[in-house]
């Protein structure tokens, strides 16, 4: 275990990324990053395609091993600490994706079961589903019947389920259409007022800012500026993602 | 946490309409197979039955005769079936069940089915062994090429993944999950089997219940080397296509072309005369002798029996000098088959071992040599059966040469011996090898099928320990 630097809040945070790099052969994907995020934080990656965000949670989850750096979940260190720091995480990926010959609720019980939840019982089950915004008939429904904001708060459900205490979502509201995605910013926002640590992959501005505490913009692999959401507005924060994305970097 | 794998595993696949079609055809061609071959071979060991005690009754009922008249008679022996050969008919069909056993010659088996069957009731003749042996590993293949693979491709391996669950758990849990819904088709058939046994048991000798556990034993370490070879695969395969390609590679090449390979290798390494050549060289071998075999000499025989006995004339002598000359010339064409069948058999026996050791190119072959050997219809047992009644025939032939020698004179060709003497012939008594002797004779097997499964977990355990999440 190592120990862990303070966030800007103060308190120790539950996701931290220490001069995290990582190269895929002559290409750096990221750049000597320096994260902090503590409880109750929302914090959106922005950036183009291949800026470095979708490394970034690779890293946090350990699908990919850094180049150099440190990734750590509460303190603990991804690459030594595998298992543990998975079990204090939860991840929404874009799509979440189900087994289709299983309902709501038993793909719901098998994931929270396999994240060290053991075996619920189907009335909670049903209870976190519904709190996560599905239909309780739908619940018992197979999977192969659900659109994808069905899907989407299978996997919120997942993430309740799971009690985790850092939360990682890859452009989870990608496709969604306007109702789903606001639906899916308030659990978002309901998770985040129980403490959870959430670091959210983004290309939505709007979602960015109306659901994030912490904006930070990405562009080739480097986190190029930092900005509080509650110090921008909308339109400045659409001006200051164009002034940095624009190309003037260049990969290294 | 396998637990939760194995039972989700399970209910996705039992949900899958393509598991459950392909299960229940399986399943299906399975069940009907052991029951089809259940049925022939009770119906085959009551006519042997009924024709052994037809051919015995004849024998004692043959009247009065000159005994080497009752040899050239001669009587049928039939290969008992044990109770496992309607799981795996072996080389019955190509060898034949039953043999004449009479004077002066070692004759070819009869019944011999593939012998009489057209080309297509020989491709459709499906046995147990053979859904087994082919159509449970292509099952095995469809059920689990896309363990890993389809998941990543899904997604839902990244998921599955970042809930902490390690690849060793998954893997475990994957192959307990699908062993289990493999177990919905192959334990009711193992039933089925182990009932077929009971009632079908010929007795203790040749050790049914044991054989049956110990080719169940095989059969399931057979399961778990694809099993183990599926899931490596689809842990590293770039696409479940892919994968799905490569296992049905490996599934054509293990149970079609490595199997044909190692016949055909090993009839060129240890080559086998052909039947018209071996009967050619038998037929002249046995007019001129061969190195220091020679053919025995009346005159000379006739001499010798003079001077042991002190007499001059043929006719003084108190034994028949014809039964001598008779018995003298069994022992000289035993002699000759002793050394053309020996190599025959020895030829047969260099080529299974080629065969067994080829086995570490495609597990089927390890399989299929054990198969045969517990179900008691492989060379060797036959071999067993075919030098028993070989040694029963020879003690026959003694037995009527001898009965000829002392009771009658030479020259004296009205001398008949009566139903006393056919019904001091015992029946031939056969039985068959006890377990422990065909375990050593598949020795070699047993060594690359375990070979197979250790190999094949190591490789799995490896694979999926390189596996990657996308």
């Amino acid at each position: 275990m190592t120990e862990s630097h303070e966030s800007n809040t103060g308190a120790a945070p539950l996701l931290e990324a220490r001069g995290l790099s990582k190269d895929y052969g002559d290409t750096r994907a990221l750049d000597s990053l320096d994260l902090a995020i503590a409880p109750g934080e929302v914090y959106c990656l922005l950036g183009p395609n291949g800026a470095g965000k979708t490394t970034t949670i690779n890293l946090f989850l350990g699908f990919v091993a850094p180049s150099a750096g440190q990734a750590l979940v509460a303190g603990l260190n991804v690459s030594t600490h595998d298992r543990e720091s998975k079990r204090r995480l939860a991840y929404i990926p874009e799509q979440v994706m189900l087994y289709r010959n299983l309902s709501g609720i038993e793909n719901l019980e098998y994931f929270a079961a396999l994240g060290g939840q053991g075996s619920l019982g189907r009335e909670r089950l049903v209870e976190i589903l519904v709190e996560a915004g599905l239909d309780g008939e739908a619940a018992g429904r197979r999977v192969s019947t659900y659109s994808k904001g069905m899907r989407q708060k299978v996997g919120i459900a997942i993430a309740i389920a799971k009690q985790a205490d850092a939360l990682l979502l890859d452009e989870p509201t990608s496709g969604l259409d306007p109702t789903a995605s606001s639906e899916f910013s308030a659990l978002v926002e309901r998770l985040r007022n129980r403490g959870v640590a959430v670091l959210m992959a983004t290309h939505d501005l709007f979602r960015a800012k109306d659901t994030g505490t912490r904006v930070g913009i990405m562009h080739y692999g480097r986190l190029v500026t930092e900005l509080s959401t509650a110090e921008v507005g909308h339109a400045d924060l659409e001006r200051i993602y164009l002034e940095h994305v624009s190309d003037n970097g260049g990969p290294r | 946490m396998i637990h939760h794998i194995v039972r989700k595993e399970f209910a996705d696949m039992i949900r899958d309409g393509r598991f459950r079609w392909s299960a229940i055809l399986v399943g299906s061609l399975l069940l009907v197979s052991l029951a089809h071959g259940w049925v022939q071979a009770r119906k085959a060991s009551q006519e042997h039955a009924a024709a052994q005690a037809t051919a015995r009754e004849h024998w004692e009922t043959q009247g009065e005769k000159n005994p080497h008249s009752a040899a050239h008679y001669g009587v049928y022996a039939f290969k008992p079936r044990l109770a496992l050969s309607f799981v795996d008919e072996g080389v019955d069909p190509f060898t034949g069940t039953s043999v004449w056993l009479e004077a002066h010659r070692q004759n070819d088996f009869l019944l011999r089915p593939a012998q009489d069957a057209t080309a297509a009731q020989r491709i459709g003749a499906l046995t147990a062994a053979q859904v087994l042996q082919h159509l449970v590993p292509l099952l095995i293949i469809l059920l689990t090429f896309g363990a890993f693979a389809s998941e990543r491709e899904r997604g839902t391996l990244r998921q599955l993944l970042a809930t902490g669950v390690g690849w060793k758990e998954l893997a475990l849990g994957k192959a307990l999950g699908a062993s289990g819904a493999l177990a919905l088709l192959l334990v009711p058939a193992a039933v089925a089997g182990a009932a077929a046994l009971v009632v079908a048991s010929p007795g203790p000798t040749a050790s049914p219940l044991a054989r049956g556990a110990v080719l169940a034993g095989a059969y399931l370490a057979y399961f778990v080397v694809f099993l183990a070879l599926s899931l490596a695969v689809s842990a590293r395969a770039r696409s479940s296509r892919t994968a799905l390609v490569f296992l049905l590679a490996v599934w054509v090449v293990n149970g079609l072309v490595a199997p044909r390979v190692a016949v055909d290798l090993s009839k060129r390494v240890y080559a086998t005369p052909s039947a018209f050549e071996f009967a050619r060289t038998v037929e002249r071998e046995m007019a001129d002798g061969v190195e220091d075999i020679a053919p025995p000499d009346r005159d000379e025989s006739t001499k010798r029996l003079l001077a042991e006995y002190g007499v001059e004339r043929v006719e003084d002598l108190p034994i028949n000098a014809v039964g001598v000359y008779l018995q003298e010339s069994e022992e000289f064409s035993n002699r000759i088959f002793d050394r053309n069948y020996g190599a025959l058999w020895d030829a047969f026996r260099r080529q299974g071992i080629l065969q067994e050791a080829l086995a570490a190119a495609a597990p089927s072959i390890a399989v299929r040599t054990l198969s045969m050997g517990l179900a008691g219809t492989d060379v060797e047992q036959h071999r067993h059966f075919a030098e028993a009644a070989e040694t029963y025939r020879r003690d026959l032939m003694r037995q009527m040469n001898g009965d000829m020698t002392e009771n009658s004179l030479t020259g004296d060709f009205s001398y008949a011996a009566s139903a006393e003497l056919w019904e001091s012939v015992p029946p031939l008594e056969y039985e068959a090898p006890p377990l422990g002797w065909v375990l050593g004779n598949r020795i070699l097997s047993l060594a690359v099928l375990g070979a197979w499964l250790a190999g094949a977990v190591l490789l799995a355990s490896a694979q999926v320990r390189r596996a990657e999440v996308a």
